[in-house]
């Protein structure tokens, strides 16, 4: 943050010396922006910065200052129809969106602040050529700058597109989704009909309260708690299967390797959709599992040593709290090991055999091998995918969703705050927003989900990455 | 009726060609013979048709969809959004057709989309501007879609008067805070009991007392959704309990009373039979293809599914009474109908609400009955319908209350009833559950 500001003070200091320094076509560029290159004679690069110059103030004059000049309210004046019986028709008033003016407010100000940046650069660069033609050097031409973009400045050119698409595809959304947390936006103000503004922090201190009517902050907890819990098992059994499958297929005495790895990896080729959702269905209170368990005597044991009550009708895998938490896991097992096998079979074959072999010579066990040998290996490697897949096991929609699509809470507080026990941080936020429209709660619950991983790729980054580890292994 | 006048077009071209060989020039006249015949013929239809709307519309209305008619050049784009099933396709598709064929001076195109009815709502406030102009909703939806401001209100009517025509409790159905938004379009979306006669008697469905023993008798499985509010309700209003919408849209209700808790009490009792399920409509349709199912609370939109598991023993009935504090009382429900609304962002409102009219006058449910089996609103197409399901709607419908709730009430009463399935009824669970339904609504 320091550095930043340091930065940014040093670029005005230097942006103020070349506006005091600089010759009359430096002056001028603070108007036209080519014109510090007409000056000396670079005239397609005049020409195309000042077209993009108009370029950038034409639409943001006048596409996106009238939006923009509303964002303090998000607009005020509500739509309006009338109806006129006779002629069948409808007028309609010209009324604010309040999407459009938070959407087109957020682009136009990245835009201004770009445009900024571009404009100080370039005073900075037209004072440059001004300096190097006093002192006679050579000014870059035009050609010359296409040609240093493909040599010593083509990793400008390779990240131009990639970084476009992150200001679109990424900082764009995650402004607006952040701005939503601060407003009203939920199903009685939906735009384009009604409108939304600002109202501060006020949907952050409802998340965190917690009284008869008002259930988030009970909610919150207790499904941040979950989805904390459900993250770190959901990878570390996946994690451990896998390498466990993958060492058993990889061991030298088990036959027909190909025919095993393949059939575990059947199971990946089919969509997650179908076998989610036909899994769900083996497991419904009045699903073929359940049916066989009674059939078999499950039901009555369990009846019997007090793990269900003596009026259950059915063992409830996906329709109790406790029992679906630890189905969900289950599942999620079955689900998630063909792919740990995979990446695990790939490391394993890679391990320095030499290593192993010495081991070996100085009269190791197997395990000892496996412990100390192979799974800090195999550890060091995966460590980082294993953060990832923590936080994509964070934002886990599909098994959560998919098992428990039907699942009713039996928990005021919860049902208070349309959230259930099985809900992760992102299945409570789709049910807010798909079923209740309630946007601006979900956004909240998107900030924090959002700071969790963050905050957790950057601690477990910079522990691992730190050290000289890497040399262990070398 | 257009693809007709051509493929017979086509034909006596083709026929002509053969016939006459190199002869083109008569040929050609055949051609244009039967051409000015097939106009004059859908002009004659359409001064019948237009006939027709004056005779019940009064002179300003048909002014109104004259002047409609001058004002629109240029080809008029309609989407038809409604129920997915083939019944609903089919039938829709064939009115749609029909409406275009009043009009052959306008160049209208109206396309027919497959959104589920459960949908609509959603898919509709996905994208508002974007979404059908035309489109078929269920009641309890209503309140969303006026929320949203995505419904065109109903100022003027021009080729029928609802008022009128319909059942006044469609029509008071389909109003918002006083104002129209629906068009009445069927009236048989509540529930009632689906039984197999061959297995019980009348006797058997007058109660849930008998309904449950018996069905205990012979191992096999009745029951109603517990764990959701809209069949929740029944038994609450069935035993005097009250649940109301107020005007700033937050709930009244008394459930947490004595009178609430014996009910709850007498339900969960009830639950616990082990012929009494609890089903979700998957389940419940699985559950009944395997032949376990004798009696079931359900609708309209499971008649062919009940017909075809109960085959000769297909019936069915007002819901049955139950037992609170050795009193018999008459389960309750909440009536349902349908509406077709008008999107009020069509770019050609006018259009769509004659396109609407059109979709639900009387000749249209009659068609729509005929092809679905859901029952009409309108009064004189109701009188020509009759089935076993709607008749047992119509038993039930002294019993039944217009769905008026606000949104608070759902998902506290799914808990609830979760709560009573699971056997776990306390006045502390009452009492939450009507905090949590009784929520104040914020008003800025």
């Amino acid at each position: 943050m320091k550095q930043l500001l340091k930065n940014v003070s040093n670029n005005f200091k230097e942006f103020g010396t070349a506006i005091v320094r600089g010759d009359i076509w430096v002056k001028m560029s603070l108007l036209i922006m080519g014109a510090g290159y007409l000056g000396r004679k670079q005239f397609i690069r005049a020409i195309l910065i000042t077209l993009l110059q108009v370029g950038v103030l034409v639409p943001l004059l006048t596409v996106f200052a009238p939006y923009m000049s509303k964002l303090d309210t998000l607009g005020t004046v509500q739509r309006k129809e009338t109806f006129d019986a006779l002629t069948m028709t409808k007028t309609v008033n010209d009324y604010d969106n309040s999407l459009l003016i938070l959407l087109y407010g957020i682009i136009g100000i990245l835009a201004i602040l770009a445009f900024i940046a571009l404009y100080v650069s370039n005073i900075k660069a037209v004072y440059r050529e001004q300096l190097e033609a006093e002192e006679g050097d050579h000014i870059n031409s035009f050609k010359d700058d296409i040609i240093s973009l493909f040599n010593d400045k083509f990793h400008i050119t390779l990240l131009i597109l990639p970084s476009l698409g992150v200001i679109i595809m990424n900082i764009i959304p995650i402004i607006f989704m952040v701005c939503i947390a601060f407003t009203n936006y939920d199903d009685k103000h939906q735009p384009p009909t009604y409108l939304f503004t600002w109202v501060g922090v006020k949907n952050f201190v409802t998340m965190f309260t917690n009284s008869r009517t008002i259930t988030f902050g009970y909610a919150f907890l207790r499904i941040f708690i979950w989805t904390i819990i459900w993250a770190v098992l959901a990878t570390a059994t996946t994690f451990f299967g896998g390498i466990l499958l993958a060492q058993f297929i990889n061991n030298k005495f088990t036959k027909a390797k190909k025919l095993w790895r393949t059939l575990f990896i059947i199971t990946i080729g089919i969509p997650q959709f179908v076998t989610l959702l036909l899994v769900s269905k083996m497991l419904g209170d009045s699903g073929i599992i359940n049916t066989m368990c009674a059939n078999i005597g499950i039901l009555d044991f369990l009846k019997n040593i007090g793990l269900l009550g003596k009026g259950a009708q059915c063992i409830p895998f996906l329709s109790q709290p406790g029992w679906a938490h630890v189905t969900i896991i289950l599942v999620n097992i079955w689900i998630g090991v063909p792919f740990q096998m995979l990446s695990a079979t790939g490391i394993l074959m890679n391990i320095p055999t030499d290593q192993i072999e010495s081991a070996m010579i100085d009269g190791a066990s197997k395990r000892q091998i496996f412990r100390h040998i192979t799974m800090p290996y195999i550890m060091f490697i995966c460590g980082p995918s294993l953060i990832q897949s923590v936080i994509a096991n964070i934002n886990n929609f599909n098994v959560i969703y998919l098992l428990t699509y039907n699942y009713s809470t039996a928990n005021m507080a919860m049902a208070g705050s349309n959230a259930k026990e099985v809900d992760l941080l992102i299945t409570w936020l789709f049910t807010l927003t798909n079923d209740y429209s309630n946007f601006k709660m979900a956004s909240v619950i998107g900030i924090i989900t959002f700071v969790i991983s963050a905050m957790l790729s950057l601690v477990t980054f910079s522990k691992m990455v730190s050290g000289d580890r890497e040399g262990v292994y070398r | 009726m257009k693809k007709k006048a051509i493929a017979i077009l086509m034909v006596s071209v083709m026929t002509a060609t053969v016939l006459t060989g190199c002869g083109n020039k008569t040929g050609e006249e055949n051609t244009a013979v039967t051409d000015t015949q097939t106009k004059q013929n859908t002009e004659t239809d359409v001064t019948s048709g237009t006939d027709d709307a004056t005779v019940t519309a009064t002179a300003t209305n048909s002014d109104a969809i004259q002047n409609l008619i001058n004002d629109t050049d240029g080809p008029v784009n309609l989407n038809v959004w409604c129920s997915e099933t083939e019944q609903y396709q089919t039938v829709m598709k064939k009115l749609c057709d029909d409406f275009v064929a009043q009009y052959p001076d306008i160049d209208l195109n109206v396309t027919v989309g497959a959104v589920s009815e459960a949908d609509m709502k959603d898919r509709v406030l996905e994208d508002v501007e974007a979404a059908a102009d035309v489109f078929f909703f269920p009641d309890d939806q209503m309140e969303a879609l006026v929320k949203a401001g995505a419904l065109n209100e109903i100022q003027a009517q021009y080729t029928y008067d609802m008022n009128d025509t319909d059942l006044p409790a469609t029509v008071k159905a389909g109003k918002y805070d006083g104002k129209q938004y629906g068009y009445p379009f069927t009236a048989s979306n509540g529930y009632f009991l689906y039984y197999d006669s061959s297995k019980l008697s009348a006797d058997d469905v007058s109660s849930w007392e008998n309904l449950t023993k018996k069905a205990d008798e012979l191992g096999m499985e009745v029951g109603c959704e517990m764990a959701n509010g809209w069949y929740l309700y029944g038994w609450f209003a069935g035993a005097g309990c009250s649940l109301t919408e107020n005007d700033d849209q937050s709930n009244s209700c008394d459930w947490n009373s004595e009178q609430g808790l014996a009910t709850a009490q007498a339900v969960s009792e009830l639950c616990k039979a082990d012929s009494f399920k609890s089903y979700g409509n998957d389940d419940l349709l699985a559950q009944l293809n395997d032949g376990k199912v004798c009696a079931y609370v359900s609708g309209t939109w499971n008649v062919q599914n009940f017909q075809k598991a109960y085959g000769d023993g297909y019936a069915a009935t007002k819901l049955p009474t139950f037992e609170v504090n050795g009193e018999a009382k008459q389960m309750g429900s909440y009536s349902g109908y349908k509406f077709a609304g008008v999107n009020a962002y069509s770019k050609n409102p006018g259009w769509a609400m004659l396109l609407s009219e059109y979709l639900t006058n009387g000749d249209a449910q009659a068609t729509v009955y005929k092809a679905t089996g859901e029952g009409p609103s309108n009064q004189e197409a109701l009188k020509a319908a009759s089935s076993p399901a709607l008749d047992a709607l119509a038993a039930q419908s002294k019993f039944a209350q217009l769905q008026k709730v606000g949104g608070a009430y759902w998902d506290p009463a799914t808990a609830l009833g979760q709560n009573i399935l699971e056997g776990n009824v306390t006045q502390q669970i009452l009492d939450d559950a009507v905090a949590g339904i009784t929520q104040p609504v914020e008003t800025e």
